[in-house]
């Protein structure tokens, strides 16, 4: 296949209004704001032929999904709209803000689409309804297959308007499943459940994905080879390489975040103990001595610290390791079963999985400690808690449902939705970094 | 950044092109680990058929049978409390029956297969796993049973024998299985 892209090749509309952010009205500031109502048109088609590709819609379609996933808007049921989306015009003046304003929007999605063989040129507006501004236009060119990319670059961008940081739109969620077969494989898809690939498929257990820094690969440990040991996934290559075989566990690696170490979960006669490996797989250093169980190493986005899982106090509780001094505290005091530890890349909280009244739950807790929260108070079973790249969201697996599915959520708790439904048990999400 | 974005796609078109493929790892081959060896091939080590100790549990999942130890195995499989990785009496009493059979058989290499209840996260119950199988061996090994004879792994949560959400069995879950293998496992 010949690469021949100009890949989302974005550029500010031209001769459009200087966009000037943190001026849009109803500016998000948090969880437990109100949420916006904006309205999302199908866009218009500008090609010569039919919308054989339903572009339109799928367009629209994909930025709204994005935007209820956020969380912080409630975006206009459709079939609301007065306008006809063909025949009315997209740029300021040529289309009037009453048919958004009367049907209760404050923000309105707008654009254009032109199909050109397999070219795709794609022009998307914010407007301020209240006060007929446009807010930022983008056009991008790529290929047809890349518009729901498109769209959430576009919803990326939305998201930066509303609350000065982009959206997580353009990332993934590397997972493990069964399928509804019995065996556990690794998958990546799209945070909005579409591009839903297999990476593995060895027929045995795979379990605990973990993403490189850049995005390129996907570490994870399987029973492949019988023993479990820790693989590395080259998704851009489509190359599988053992990372760490030692006999026992090879569990859990999880980069730096500079790249440099992969911390690891590995077992000699049965205890297990966190250590660094380096890029090549050789241990640098042995983190952690004791001989019960620790497990579960989380990076602190400055790369010096790690959260852990230790039963030293008797029961699995989360501990904080300075990497450098060896420096360790307890951080977790409530509950007699804290596991699964994830670093928020904002710095402030872990999030964790907790045993409560014979249920898991959700919580987060400050770096420092302080009141744990339980973000998931009433809902079944919840685990593996994983991060957005921003610190806004946590994917987790749950078994609220029946089987477990992967859901994402607010870092608060609020605007929990479900992401995947394979017909078997979904678990171990991965939020990948931002990717391009 | 435009030649970043090219590679970032190619990367992705890559993943499609395996999940239009059906992916391309092909599954793993057998392991050396034998359910019941052929009558006539078997050595005088090797538990005879009818006391085979099953497969593991890894080639069970394989084949798509149940990780079930049969009733005529002669190891018997011992079993924990919840988040707990000490003996119990009635383990150390399977372990000494265990023990009996291992010596009679000096020549026979067991897997000692450390499991766990469904309850709970899955890295802590694979090191959970990981101590069930070792507490066996030691005590084991306390038992005269020479340590390079027996070799453990950890299967966590992933293997569960009985899927009800009821004490009874996850009971059944919280144990250690003794499989008999045909050669040394990969190390």
């Amino acid at each position: 296949m010949k690469l021949r892209f100009v890949l989302l090749v974005t550029l500010a509309v031209l001769a459009l209004p200087h966009t000037v952010k943190g001026q849009v009205k109803g500016l998000i500031v948090g969880p437990g704001a109100e949420r916006y109502p904006l309205a999302v048109s199908p866009l218009k088609n500008l090609g010569p032929g039919e919308d054989a590709k339903k572009l339109s819609e799928g367009i629209a379609d994909t930025i709204v999904r994005d935007l209820n996933l956020s969380g912080w808007f409630k975006v206009l049921d459709r079939s609301a709209y007065l306008e006809n989306p063909q025949s009315s015009g997209v740029s300021l003046g040529s289309f009037d803000f009453k048919n958004w304003s009367v049907i209760g929007a404050e923000g309105l999605v707008k654009g254009t689409f032109e199909l050109q063989g397999e070219e795709l040129t794609v022009e998307l507006r914010l407007f301020d309804v209240y006060q007929n501004k446009q807010i930022v236009g983008k056009r991008y060119a790529g290929l047809a297959k890349d518009f729901r990319r498109i769209a959430h670059r576009f919803a990326d961008e939305i998201i930066l308007q509303f609350t000065g940081v982009q959206g997580v739109f353009n990332t993934r969620i590397a997972y493990v499943s069964t399928g509804g077969g019995r065996f556990k494989e690794v998958y990546v898809a799209h945070l909005d459940g579409s591009e839903k690939v297999q990476v593995t498929n060895n027929r045995t257990i795979n379990l605990s994905p973990s993403w490189s820094p850049d995005g390129r690969s996907i570490l994870y440990t399987s029973y492949k080879d019988g023993n479990p040991n820790l693989y590395l996934f080259d998704l851009f290559a489509g190359k599988d390489a053992k990372f760490s075989s030692r006999t026992g566990l090879n569990l859990g690696g999880k980069w730096s975040p500079n790249g440099k170490f992969v911390a690891v979960t590995l077992e000699r006669q049965g205890n297990t103990d966190i250590y660094l490996l380096d890029t090549a797989g050789s241990v640098k250093q042995r983190l952690t001595d004791y001989p019960g169980i620790d497990v579960s190493p989380s990076w602190s986005p400055d790369g010096q610290s790690l959260a852990f899982v230790s039963d030293r106090s008797g029961s699995p509780q989360i501990y904080i390791m300075e990497v450098e001094s060896g420096k360790t505290r307890r951080l977790t005091f409530s509950g007699s079963y804290n596991t699964s530890p994830d670093w928020s890349p904002k710095g402030d909280k872990i999030a964790y999985t907790s045993r409560v009244g014979g249920r898991f739950h959700i919580f987060t807790i400050g770096v420092q400690g302080g009141e744990p929260q339980d973000l998931t108070p009433s809902s079944g079973d919840n685990e593996d808690p994983s991060w957005s790249p921003d610190g806004r969201y946590i994917a987790f697996s749950s078994n609220r449902r029946g089987p477990y599915n992967i859901y994402i959520m607010q870092g608060s708790g609020e605007n929990q939705q479900r992401l995947t439904a394979s017909g078997g048990d979904d678990k171990n999400p991965a939020w990948s970094p931002r990717l391009e | 950044m435009t030649g970043r974005s090219r590679e970032t796609l190619s990367g992705w078109i890559f993943l499609a092109f395996l999940a239009l493929a059906g992916c391309s790892t092909p599954a793993t081959t057998k392991t050396e680990v034998a359910a019941a060896p052929p009558a006539g091939k078997q050595e005088a080590a090797k538990p005879s058929p009818q006391q085979s100790t099953g497969p593991s549990s890894l080639q069970a999942l394989r084949e798509g049978e149940a990780p079930t130890t049969p009733a005529s195995s002669p190891l018997k499989e011992i079993y924990f409390d919840y988040d707990k990785y000490d003996l119990r009496a009635d383990a150390r009493e399977t372990l000494k029956t265990n023990a009996e059979w291992l010596k009679a058989n000096p020549s026979a290499r067991v897997e000692v297969e450390g499991h766990c209840d469904e309850r709970g996260t899955n890295e802590y119950n694979l090191a959970l796993g990981a101590k069930r199988a070792q507490a066996a061996k030691d005590y084991l090994v306390t038992l005269g049973i020479p340590a390079q004879r027996l070799s453990t792994i950890s299967y966590g949560k992933e293997l569960p024998v009985c899927r009800e959400s009821t004490e009874a069995c996850w009971q059944k879950n919280r144990r250690d299985r003794f499989v008999v293998m045909t050669a040394r496992p990969a190390s």
